[in-house]
């Protein structure tokens, strides 16, 4: 086992461990503070893959902003969240049983399919020049000019929901 | 960015720009006047449906291929563009009564049919899933616009919530056909598929992906289980325009990715398709005899036509019939939006306050005391049969002599069994209406009078002439690829 397997299995490891604890545990506050050690974990994985712009981003975004966002809101809304309600539905076993069920199905198939382990292509090296590239490519009307200037779109779109289902509570009720 | 690109699209552009142009003008329009800002939304969309067709049905490309109009997307824009405006008539006198009225609603509806023109445009699986986000987030707003009002809130958290899951089985088939192929564009992967260069498996894993997530947009048995409560809890109007766009929209991707790029995969994915039609139109129709409330009603009957239309899905790979089927689907998806708008302008009309004049029970009197509503509810629900003399018996006819036409006997059969068992409950509304007393409340308002009429009159109308608006359909259809 290479140095870099150790280092996937580790990474792996957590970030599944607390994705898991992220969902199961009652403290909000717990949940969102193991949420950042769960994308800290994709972060690593980003590394192993050579997509070392990703891995910044993922820190940067994810952690960096949405993350603290998360928290904000937690600490901001505490008295609200605290529910003392049960977490898990009364069937919880049996949707646990078929996910297995599946999981186990898919794992079986995919790992007697001969085509599947094959690689495609060797992953590119990520350079300086990669980065430049793709944004280039973000604003080129040949690249992705319009699917960039389409989610501008998408976000204004989002933005007239949430001012318009969260505004006016309090004078309207 | 040359000025071609942009003017290939230019209906497009026109309409995304409009949607904020009149966001803007709704800030200077007084709280009471909101019917500027319908009027304003109704002339953007008139502009956009005369360019739209003075552009034409040729074959342009644009931005490096990304986006491709033709013929199918003219055919399908137009449904879309003249249900924005059916939409809006449905809307603004609801949204008064109801004291909902706030301008957001008419650019959310415009840019809604903004992300369904892209969707009709797209050549890239980028373009399909951007698209598909830009159609679903106003609706999911439209859901739940009644704010105060709890239903409404349920019916938008929920199908918020499927809907982004269904987004994201979508992402996850276009990233492992990306990974199989290197390609997003449809045109690569098509060469590749022909090829056969590419990895298999995860092919036909991305194509069953972005099956499940749009069979989830268009309400597809098992993929159904939000449809009845969104379809209750949204408001009526929002609920017409959404059971039309999302639907038709979810559709025309559907056709766009399998037919150009999956025929090879017919072998395995046929037999799920036909299983899934199947199922969509028993469940659909079985489910929706027990139901008392109108808007459920419907819900169950949007259902069974979505089996309807996925069965001309069926026989996809089948060369010879293929072109006739899809052509086929596009005639029905004509008429399931014309009798869609009709039946909900005639249940907007019914709808008072507080949710009340839902019920199927409720119509009591109706053919009576409003004969001409009355009539038009009929003819809806003859249409949803597919009773002759009605658009809706030759979109069925078509649809079904395809399936027999592609050697698909038994699926014609199951469709012609439920359609019978469709008749119970759809001529219920008009038992109810003609033949117990009653003398129902109608709010009459003249716009959603003149839809619900006008689309009466086009039902009737055109199923005189079925082969020319087939013709038109197949036109379409052949300059797909």
């Amino acid at each position: 086992m290479s140095g870099m397997q150790i280092v996937f299995l580790v990474a792996a490891a957590i970030t599944l461990v607390s994705a898991v604890l992220v969902v199961t545990l009652r403290r909000t506050m717990s949940s969102a503070l193991l949420l950042v050690l769960t994308l800290l974990g994709v972060s690593v994985l980003f590394v192993l893959l050579q997509a070392q712009f990703f891995a910044v981003v993922q820190v940067l975004i994810y952690i960096g902003a949405v993350a603290t966002l998360i928290l904000f809101v937690v600490m901001l809304t505490r008295s609200v969240m605290d529910t003392s309600e049960p977490q898990v539905h009364k069937n919880w076993w049996l949707a646990a049983l078929v996910s297995l069920v599946v999981f186990v199905a898919l794992v079986v198939t995919l790992s007697s399919w001969q085509a599947f382990p094959q690689v495609q292509r060797a992953i590119p090296a990520d350079s300086g020049e990669n980065l430049a590239a793709l944004g280039k490519a973000l604003v080129d009307p040949n690249g992705f000019a319009l699917p960039f200037e389409v989610a501008s779109i998408l976000l204004v779109a989002t933005m007239i929901g949430a001012v318009y289902i969260a505004s006016e509570r309090k004078g309207e009720e | 960015m040359t000025i071609n690109d942009l003017n290939t699209i230019l209906p497009l552009v026109v309409l995304a720009g409009w949607s904020v142009v009149v966001l803007l003008a709704d800030l200077w329009i007084p709280k009471d006047r909101k019917g500027w800002t319908a009027a304003l939304s109704a002339v953007g969309l008139v502009v956009v449906l005369g360019l739209t067709l003075a552009r034409g049905g040729t074959v342009q490309k644009a931005f490096f291929g990304t986006v491709l109009v033709d013929g199918f997307a003219l055919y399908l824009d137009i449904i879309f563009l003249v249900g924005g405006l059916a939409g809006i008539a449905l809307a603004y006198d609801y949204l008064k009564r109801m004291e909902l009225e706030r301008g957001e609603y008419y650019p959310l509806l415009l840019i809604a049919i903004s992300g369904m023109m892209l969707m009709t445009y797209a050549n890239d699986l980028i373009i399909v899933f951007l698209a598909l986000e830009l159609l679903s987030l106003p609706l999911y707003i439209m859901a739940g616009f009644a704010r105060f009002n709890l239903q409404s809130e349920e019916a938008a958290l929920k199908y918020f919530l499927l809907g982004s899951f269904a987004s994201g089985l979508v992402l996850y088939g276009v990233a492992l056909l990306f990974g199989a192929s290197g390609h997003t564009d449809l045109p690569g992967l098509v060469n590749t598929m022909r090829a056969g260069t590419g990895n298999q498996a995860l092919f036909l894993f991305g194509a069953a992906l972005l099956l499940v997530g749009f069979s989830f947009k268009t309400g597809i048995v098992p993929f159904h289980m939000w449809m009845p409560d969104v379809y209750q809890g949204a408001p009526s109007p929002a609920t017409a325009f959404m059971s039309v766009g999302a639907k038709a929209a979810g559709f025309a991707a559907l056709m766009r990715v399998f037919v150009t790029v999956f025929p090879s995969l017919s072998d395995d994915l046929t037999p799920i398709l036909w299983a899934l039609a199947a199922i969509t139109m028993v469940v659909g129709n079985v489910l929706a005899i027990s139901q008392k409330n109108i808007k459920r009603l419907l819900a169950y009957s949007s259902i069974a036509q979505s089996g309807y239309l996925l069965m001309a899905f069926v026989p996809y790979a089948n060369a010879e019939v293929s072109s006739d089927s899809i052509a086929a689907m596009l005639f029905y998806l004509l008429a399931y939006t014309l009798t869609t708008f009709g039946a909900w302008a005639v249940i907007i009309q019914m709808e008072q306050q507080e949710r009340r004049g839902l019920e199927v029970a409720d119509y009591a009197g109706l053919g009576k005391r409003h004969p001409w509503l009355g009539l038009a509810m009929t003819i809806f629900m003859l249409s949803f049969t597919g009773v002759p003399l009605t658009l809706g018996f030759w979109g069925k006819f078509y649809l079904f002599s395809t399936a027999v036409e592609g050697g698909f006997v038994g699926l014609a059969l199951i469709g012609l069994l439920t359609s019978v068992v469709s008749a119970f409950y759809y001529l219920r509304v008009v038992v109810v209406m003609y033949m117990q007393p009653g003398d129902p409340p109608v709010k009459q308002n003249r716009w959603v009078n003149l839809t619900a009429l006008l689309a009466a009159a086009v039902v009737v109308g055109l199923a005189f002439i079925p082969g020319s608006v087939l013709d038109l359909a197949l036109q379409a259809v052949l300059q797909l690829q």
